[in-house]
């Protein structure tokens, strides 16, 4: 039995061994790599790693297609999200109606109040599969596992619920994410810089967990910050933190690290009023109001990308699921959407499309008379 | 106002003036501590760049809670506003896309639907007699709903590069903050000056009195609504200006800020009492507790907690008064 528990460890130890490894070469291009001191302090961490090379067997799930596959969306409530969904209804219009009979679908308007009953009602009409774009790791939780108890497999896009009875997630590792941001303002601006972080909302996981990586790459270089406040992904919140951040510390700042460019936008915009030069800034995205202002002022930035196309990613994972294929338990979108990997000012021109409206987030897969539909593009917009 | 009784003693009367003074002047007293409070915690706050910030955001919060005030003086509520907001930045977006010479336009389309929503809230309050609380709920959802079906999710359009001129400063003077001084002084010379303003503290005060006395209850009740809606889209133009872009969440929070701004300045939530200088008061505390968490590098949350403690106090300081009273 000890022999058993022993090998159970040691091969435990070679999964995470392999995991970190690979991670580290994966997302550590800015110099940063993972301790296992932040292994010790962070869950997601551990969950993550422990999944990346971990794979379910779909046996139990296989069926003949086509298949009736439930999305429950985040919903109107942004342009990046009307993206997203834009982008599920031409993929499965792509796959065809033998691939995908039926897509249910589920607008929660951001709100996890809004989706817990929603992904009831979804699960109620008995689909094959659920993709799930968590609004609230807690209050997600109960639901997916009852759709597991129900024999739906589920999916999730772009965050994480806290139970661990789902059979995969498809999205990026947040922790290196928000490292990496880090990573790149000290290598840029020096140990000695002056830092301001302006996070997300505050108990969002996907903020929660890039700020805890980029505290983590500060911290352990005895970085002290100037400050830290959530901007609430606002511009107008972000905008009013800056003027007051801009009055306080005026040119003693030497970098911002930022959970967003809806933020960076309102940080762009304090610099602007007051007249002030831009200094580095780490959390850009492929948002094309940002690029447009980025280029306009030239600044030095690091953009990392969440895409709204991973979606396309999540249709793939139930598919293959469906099918009865293996699937890891951990996707990263950036294996499949080569794309949407980190960029700098250096690549702004390549990324900054002028045929888009400001707030079109990039990388779009879709044709670009699906975006000129949806009222993304300038010459529609007109 | 109250009159002291012969048979209270002197320990009674000093008590009561005591609270009746701090229920008068509680909120510049407490504004006073807290400029006192900074000089020592964050000394940043005088200076001109500062000041100028504070006086910006402030006037953004200000312009709305001129128009809350209206609505609780006639013991009303307007959380419709949130609505209101998110409408006039699309309608500037949307019917200028960013030309200049359509602004005018575009703020008189916004005023407009602006005055309808104020109009739809007087009517279910007045004339159904819905809760104010329930019936500008309902208006907010109902304006959300309809912005959101609007753009589907997806404001379009660009802001007016005129617009930008909110975030110009002088010393410590900026368009917003004239705005709101000017709609201030006007509408305390309405309050204050003239039968209309009288006829607005009346109805709040005792409507079945007003209605006996023939004032048109249901009118003012109404054009109070309209005005409030009105100054939210002034509000809202504003803040377009100030964000540059259209946001589907500008302005979150303020309909609750503004009340609390009211509350604070001394405006009963029964209606009947209060006025504008009180508002300012409150609007500027609010604004400087804001300011000086953030100068002083407070979390959030303590930020919130602050915010929080300073309403309970105020509305129990005020309801202790009028026990008294």
């Amino acid at each position: 039995m000890y022999r058993k528990l022993i090998c159970g460890l040691f091969v435990v130890t070679l999964l995470l061994g392999a995991s970190l490894v690979a991670i580290g070469q994966d997302d550590g291009a800015a110099g940063f790599e993972i301790t296992q001191e932040m292994i010790d302090a962070s869950p997601y961490l551990q969950s993550v790693l422990s999944r990346v090379d971990e794979v379910y067997d779909t046996s139990e799930f296989a069926k003949d297609p086509p298949y009736r596959i439930a999305f429950a969306a985040q919903g109107t409530s942004n342009a990046w999200s009307a993206l997203m969904d834009a982008h599920a209804y031409w993929y499965v219009e792509h796959l065809g109606e033998d691939v995908v009979s039926e897509m249910l679908y589920g607008d929660a308007q951001a709100q996890a109040d809004i989706q817990v009953p929603q992904v009831e009602d979804l699960l109620a009409q008995e689909p094959d599969a659920l993709i799930l774009v968590p609004m609230g790791a807690a209050a997600l939780s109960a639901p997916v596992e009852r759709a597991m108890m129900q024999g739906v497999p589920v999916v999730l896009c772009a965050s994480a619920v806290e139970t661990d009875n789902f059979v995969t997630e498809v999205g990026t590792n947040l922790f290196t994410v928000g490292a990496n941001l880090a990573q790149w303002l000290i290598d840029t601006v020096g140990a000695d810089g002056n830092f301001l972080m302006m996070t997300g909302i505050p108990g969002v996981t996907t903020s929660v967990i890039m700020e805890e990586g980029a505290l983590a790459v500060f911290e352990s270089q005895g970085i002290e910050l100037l400050d830290n406040q959530p901007g609430f992904w606002s511009p107008a919140e972000g905008k009013k933190i800056m003027e007051t951040w801009l009055a306080q510390h005026g040119d003693e700042i030497d970098g911002i690290w930022t959970g967003g460019a809806q933020m960076a936008q309102g940080i762009i915009s304090a610099y602007e009023d007051a007249g002030m030069d831009i200094p580095p800034i780490a959390g850009g995205e492929q948002q094309n109001g940002f690029l447009r202002s980025a280029i306009e002022h030239g600044f030095p930035f690091y953009a990392w990308m969440y895409p709204n196309a991973m979606i396309t990613v999540c249709l793939d994972a139930a598919i293959q699921i469906l099918q009865g294929e293996p699937t890891s338990r951990f996707i990263d979108f950036i294996d499949t959407l080569p794309e949407a990997r980190p960029f700098t000012d250096a690549q702004a021109e390549d990324y900054y499309m002028p045929s888009w409206s400001d707030d079109v987030h990039g990388p779009i897969t879709m044709p670009d008379e699906k975006l000129a539909e949806l009222g993304f593009l300038v010459e529609e917009s007109g | 106002m109250s009159v002291a009784k012969p048979h209270e003693s002197a320990k009674q009367v000093n008590g009561w003036r005591a609270r009746k003074f701090v229920a008068d002047y509680g909120v510049y007293i407490a504004l006073l501590l807290l400029l006192l409070a900074a000089a020592v915690l964050t000394p940043k706050l005088y200076e001109v760049n500062t000041i100028a910030v504070v006086m910006r955001q402030a006037s953004q919060l200000g312009i709305v809670a001129i128009g809350q005030t209206l609505i609780l003086l006639v013991a009303g509520l307007d959380l419709s506003i949130g609505g209101i907001f998110v409408m006039t930045s699309i309608v500037v977006a949307d019917v200028t896309n960013g030309r200049d010479d359509l602004v005018i336009p575009a703020i008189l389309i916004a005023l407009a639907l602006g005055a309808l929503v104020g109009l739809g809230n007087g009517v279910l309050v007045t004339k159904r007699r819905v809760p104010p609380f329930v019936a500008t709920l309902g208006m907010l959802v109902l304006v959300k709903g309809a912005t959101q079906a609007y753009t589907r999710g997806v404001p379009g359009g660009f802001v007016p590069e005129v617009l930008g001129i909110v975030n110009q400063s002088w010393f410590v003077l900026s368009i917003p903050l004239l705005l709101w001084l000017g709609l201030n002084a006007v509408f305390m010379f309405v309050l204050g000056r003239t039968a209309y303003g009288r006829k607005v503290y009346a109805v709040g005060s005792n409507t079945e009195a007003a209605r006996l006395s023939g004032i048109s209850v249901d009118t003012i009740r109404i054009s109070v609504y309209v005005l409030g809606s009105c100054l939210a889209v002034a509000s809202g133009v504003v803040l377009t200006g100030y964000v540059g872009y259209v946001d589907r969440f500008i302005g979150t929070g303020l309909e609750l800020d503004s009340i609390a701004a009211a509350i604070v300045g001394g405006t009963a939530f029964v209606g009947g009492r209060g006025g504008l200088l009180g508002t300012i008061a409150g609007v500027l505390l609010i604004q400087l507790l804001s300011t000086m968490a953030l100068l002083m590098g407070l979390d959030i949350q303590v930020q919130f907690i602050i915010k929080g403690l300073v309403i309970l106090g105020a509305v129990t300081l005020y309801s202790l008064a009028n026990v008294e009273e």
